[in-house]
């Protein structure tokens, strides 16, 4: 069985195509268990990253202000197979 | 000595940067203290924002394509070969014969490969890859007497994010045109939560889809598709019937990227997003889609980070003038039908704006394809200049 990781997504920065092309990006390669943490200055992220959790049944675990960012962290459980 | 510039590339970053640093270096090549050389396997230069006129206007391909040498500053060698490793390493690139350089820029764009959806290239037209696939869609188009279209996303990053969502207006311009659009369905499957990826620009478009009967279903992940039922299905278990499917496919890098292992597992090279400088090394460069920057892949990006490219290694070439940054400017039309347009507009630090959509912006995405030639020589730079002379906010 393979450990569960914890990978940052640094989207900072980008608006068009925007920090949930870069959370696809990586989701695509995770599995459930691990951990995806995005850094986005998007200040459509947070609710963007929450919608997507709730249609894919993923968790959002943490939403953090950072000094002229957020950092979403999200767990991976809602992959199938 | 002689200082080697290699491009990998003949796309518009890759082009632009040759064109841009044979200006610039003019008398250093002329005198041998810097050979420069472009290496792209196509001998051809299409204009592939018209591949959206060639699917949905029914324009005609040739009418955008030029020869590449002809858009070639006569410093610059050309070699016409596929390049089939690039050592950084070693600061070689493999195209024939080995090719030695002191300054790479590696421009090998983006691929978009349907084989990489199950079913996907069996049952979806596109107008990614090639003109001659966008022409298959205007054929499909001019024989379909009603049903259901469906456009997909099947895969992010990929090329000019406004054009899955210009294809559904597109659609809906010629359906009314050919007097059926009453027994069309026309349906939006998009994995981002609005219909286009930045909120701002979403909440102009969507009640323009609205008004015109378009289905947009969000979140939507292509997993598969099945041509024999014609159906499309999502890694979320949806399904959704079709008649004609238009899909964008996932994109990945180029080949020749992921043979020699510079870039990540889809071919994207990392790159510092302000410089372009490939991550851990200081003479190789990658610019436009072919890297794993946070920003859209479209003509415009690799455009301006060209300017900056070139700008930087003539610079350290010559020993004089300071280094330019990348401030993340994008500029991208997004035509809503009916002869408008706005422009997605936005940096690193700004989020694009709602913009109204009017004919003059129209009329300017029209005239930038005629201008789109004279660009790539470097004709238009002190226009483009000024995008990059906008301040980064921290």
């Amino acid at each position: 069985m393979t450990q569960a990781s914890r990978r940052v997504i640094d989207s900072r920065g980008s608006f068009c195509p925007g920090p949930l092309t870069d959370l696809f990006k990586a989701y695509r390669e995770a599995k459930n268990g691990d951990v995806l943490e995005l850094l986005a200055t998007d200040p459509a992220a947070k609710s963007d990253v929450q919608a997507w959790a709730r249609k894919t049944g993923n968790v959002v675990e943490e939403i953090v202000e950072e000094q002229g960012y957020v950092r979403i962290v999200v767990r991976v459980v809602a992959k199938s197979g | 000595m002689t200082s080697k510039i290699v491009v990998v590339g003949g796309g518009t970053g890759g082009t632009l940067t040759a064109n841009l640093l044979a200006s610039r270096l003019k008398n250093e090549i002329n005198n041998g203290r810097v050979s420069l050389t472009l290496v792209s396997g196509s001998d051809q230069h299409f204009f592939q924002p018209s591949n959206l006129d060639i699917a949905f206007k029914g324009a005609k391909p040739s009418t955008y394509v030029r020869n590449q040498r002809s858009l070639l500053r006569r410093e610059i060698a050309f070699i016409n070969e596929p390049a089939k490793k690039i050592d950084l390493h070693n600061r070689k690139v493999v195209a024939g014969r080995d090719i030695q350089y002191d300054y790479l820029v590696i421009a090998t764009g983006s691929v978009a490969d349907p084989s990489l959806t199950p079913g996907l290239a069996e049952g979806s037209y596109n107008f990614h890859t090639t003109p001659s696939a966008a022409e298959e869609i205007w054929r499909a188009l001019q024989r379909f007497e009603g049903g259901i279209v469906v456009v997909a996303i099947a895969g992010v990053p990929h090329k000019c994010p406004p054009a899955p969502t210009e294809a559904m207006f597109l659609l809906d311009d010629y359906f009314r045109k050919r007097g059926i659009r009453d027994r069309v369905e026309l349906t939006f499957l998009t994995p981002y939560p609005h219909a286009y990826p930045a909120k701002p620009i979403a909440e102009v478009v969507e009640p323009l889809l609205e008004e015109r009967n378009i289905t947009v279903s969000t979140f939507f992940n292509v997993e598969s598709v099945d041509p024999a039922r014609k159906t499309i299905n999502s890694a979320e278990g949806e399904e959704v019937k079709y008649d004609i499917l238009i899909a964008v496919p996932p994109h990945r890098g180029a080949e020749v990227v992921l043979s020699s292992e510079i870039g990540d597992k889809d071919g994207w090279i990392p790159a510092e997003k302000h410089t372009m400088r490939v991550n851990g090394f200081d003479d190789a460069y990658a610019l436009g889609d072919a890297t794993n920057i946070p920003i859209s892949k479209s003509g415009v990006v690799a455009h301006l980070q060209s300017g900056v490219v070139a700008h930087n290694i003539a610079g350290k070439i010559l020993g004089v003038d300071g280094e330019r940054r990348y401030n993340g400017r994008i500029n991208c039309p997004l035509e809503v039908g009916g002869g408008r347009a706005l422009f997605v507009s936005g940096s690193y630090s700004r989020q694009p704006q709602p913009m109204k959509p009017t004919r003059l912006r129209y009329l300017m995405k029209k005239s930038f394809a005629r201008l789109y030639w004279l660009t790539l020589k470097g004709t238009l730079e002190p226009i483009f200049d000024i995008y990059l002379k906008e301040e980064e906010r921290s």
